[in-house]
């Protein structure tokens, strides 16, 4: 088990290069880089040349890949010069807030999608389902902006039951959980949308499937009630290819972020993401997208050792 | 011959909302197409006189902040979407066949190289490829069709990889070798093929994928870009348009995307089901 872990560990790594060799040319092929950005729309040729050449943006790529590689082994992910200040300082203050959201939206996900695919199977091709279905269709299908603006719409506008967006509420300074609570429910509820929907379906799936299984008819023709076959027995098998699959789901997360915290202003990885792309601070996006990276590679690893704890099956050779 | 067919093969009926999904596609297609060439409709004529005018007889669904008619830039809106959505998959579906057939067919190293590649790409939430590439090439349709597409061929690729790997063991394979045929012959011309079925499936998906990153962009701005319609810069000018009072806006753009998004992922799950079912393709 060790062994498994460490091996995929080191499998890790030349991933994890990867993502920032990828990143990096990309990036840096792109037209229209920081320098432009910095001397602004005027300037003159002569002095956009002299901003590259101060940043160090006209030594070859294989040199500034290499440089930019060396920082990273030394926990330097970069200096942002439009805004002053180092790429590490500017994810510490937002990831909490973003790591918050993904965590909301993966508990409204799994306290829905579970519930709703056990139940779909169990009562399959009735009324019920049949809705159900069409539902999450209609969610999986769904602009998320659209959702958000609708759920502001309702729950803040008319019903004033939660804020319209932010981090929480201004009256006070301070950090103030049950403002933040409040802030959170909005936004993780339009974030989790798509994984509610895609995740129900798979539930769905999996439980039908394994519905169909021997032990689960020798559970019913030994007198156990559906509810107990149903939860005890196929639950547990349906649920273990679903943890590779909410593994999987991280990187659509950290996206589908980027929209959601547009939508309620809500100060987080996405938005300095997009306002990173849109100010060409290549400093930022290659931090963040090295940072999203390393997270997603550990989520994966940890849905293969959790695949492995709760399937004894498995064999770690 | 040997017989590889392998299951009988069984007619599969569309199902309920297969059916539909397939009439309400050719219905958005022709409707986009034609309407508006058929009775005239223009979709950039203003008329401030009559702007934010609600739903008449002579403006179905209302007009916009300009004057302009709502129903024509909602069908001209709707051919946009659609061909971003069509081209955006077409191109996914080319890079991910090539690659997939490339990597299924060669195997062994090749095969490995190929793969950790797509783990890569994978590691990379596809919206920060997408969003970066989309801020630098905006303002132009095609680039926004061919970004969409290129930052979505990894799914394809997995797939026909899969497909790839289990047709090239069968026994045309064999026989197209025996006969001499070159490894792009055999590829292109017989592998490939075979994996149609996955393939129109997956396109099918793709479209779907491609019409929501049409409406996410779009959202952020650097999609479809104005005064050119579409359904995802619609309904994000609808958005503001509702605290102007005009409520007719937001309603046609959502469910246009919402029932056509979901039109192509009924007929692609269909697809899937029936392929399952081992009746479409080889």
């Amino acid at each position: 088990m060790i062994n498994f872990i460490l091996r995929r560990l080191l499998w890790a790594i030349p991933t994890l290069i990867g993502v920032g060799v990828v990143a990096f040319v990309i990036i840096h092929i792109a037209p229209g880089g920081p320098a432009l950005a910095l001397a602004g729309e005027n300037a003159t040729p002569a002095r956009v040349a002299q901003i590259t050449h101060q940043l160090g943006l006209d030594r070859p790529l294989q040199v500034q890949l290499y440089v930019w590689f060396v920082g990273l082994l030394h926990g330097d992910l970069g200096y942002s010069y439009q805004r002053q200040e180092s790429v590490r300082s500017l994810i510490a203050q937002r990831l909490p807030q973003t790591l918050l959201l993904m965590g909301g939206a993966l508990l409204v996900s799994i306290l829905i999608a579970i519930p709703l695919g056990v139940y779909q199977a169990a009562r399959r091709n009735t009324t019920f389902d049949r809705i159900a279905s069409l539902g999450v269709f209609a969610a999986w299908s769904m602009p998320t902006f659209w959702f958000g603006t609708l759920l502001i719409a309702i729950f803040a506008v008319s019903l004033r039951w939660m804020p319209v967006g932010g981090l929480q509420s201004i009256d006070t300074l301070s950090f103030d959980w049950p403002s933040r609570f409040a802030h959170l429910v909005l936004p993780a509820a339009t974030l989790a949308i798509v994984s509610v929907a895609g995740w129900s379906r798979y539930v769905r799936g999996s439980m039908i499937e394994q519905l169909r299984e021997d032990y689960a008819r020798t559970a019913t023709s030994k007198g156990l009630t559906p509810r107990i076959v149903l939860f005890k027995h196929v639950l547990r098998n349906a649920l273990i290819p679903f943890i590779t699959v909410m593994g999987s789901t991280l990187p659509a997360l950290f996206g589908g972020a980027i929209i959601t915290e547009q939508i309620f202003a809500y100060p987080g990885m996405g938005q300095l993401f997009w306002q990173a792309a849109t100010d060409r601070d290549f400093a930022i996006l290659l931090g963040m997208t090295m940072i999203t990276g390393t997270l997603v590679i550990l989520g994966n690893l940890v849905a293969d050792v959790l695949y492995g704890v709760v399937d004894p099956r498995v064999r770690y050779d | 011959m040997i017989d590889e067919t392998g299951p009988k093969r069984r007619r599969t009926q569309l199902t309920g909302v297969a059916w539909f999904g397939v009439v309400w596609i050719a219905l958005a297609v022709l409707g986009c197409a034609l309407i508006p060439l058929a009775f005239g409709l223009r979709s950039d004529l203003p008329d401030v006189a009559n702007a934010y005018a609600g739903p008449t007889w002579a403006h179905w669904l209302g007009t916009d902040r300009l004057g302009r008619d709502e129903l024509a830039r909602l069908l001209v809106g709707g051919r946009v979407t659609l061909a971003v959505g069509a081209i955006a998959a077409t191109v996914a579906m080319l890079i991910g066949t090539i690659y997939g057939a490339l990597a299924g067919y060669y195997g062994g190293v090749m095969d490995t190289i190929l793969m950790r590649l797509v783990d890569v790409f994978l590691s990379i939430p596809t919206l920060f490829l997408l969003l970066f590439l989309a801020a630098l090439f905006h303002g132009n349709l095609i680039t926004l069709m061919i970004v969409i597409g290129a930052t979505s061929w990894l799914g394809p690729a997995r797939l026909v990889r899969g497909e790839v790997l289990t047709l090239k063991e069968r026994l045309y394979v064999e026989a197209a070798r025996a006969v001499g045929a070159d490894d792009a012959r055999i590829i292109f011309g017989h592998v490939v093929p075979n994996a149609f079925g996955t393939i129109v499936t997956t396109t099918t998906f793709m479209v779907a994928t491609a019409m929501l990153a049409e409406t996410a962009l779009s959202y952020l701005g650097i999609g479809v870009q104005p005064p050119t319609p579409s359904w995802g810069n619609l309904l994000t000018t609808a958005q503001s348009d509702l605290f102007a009072g005009a409520w007719w806006l937001i309603l046609p753009p959502g469910l246009a995307i919402l029932v056509t998004v979901c039109a192509f992922n009924f007929v692609g799950d269909w697809l899937r089901d029936s392929r399952d079912a081992g009746v479409v393709g080889s």
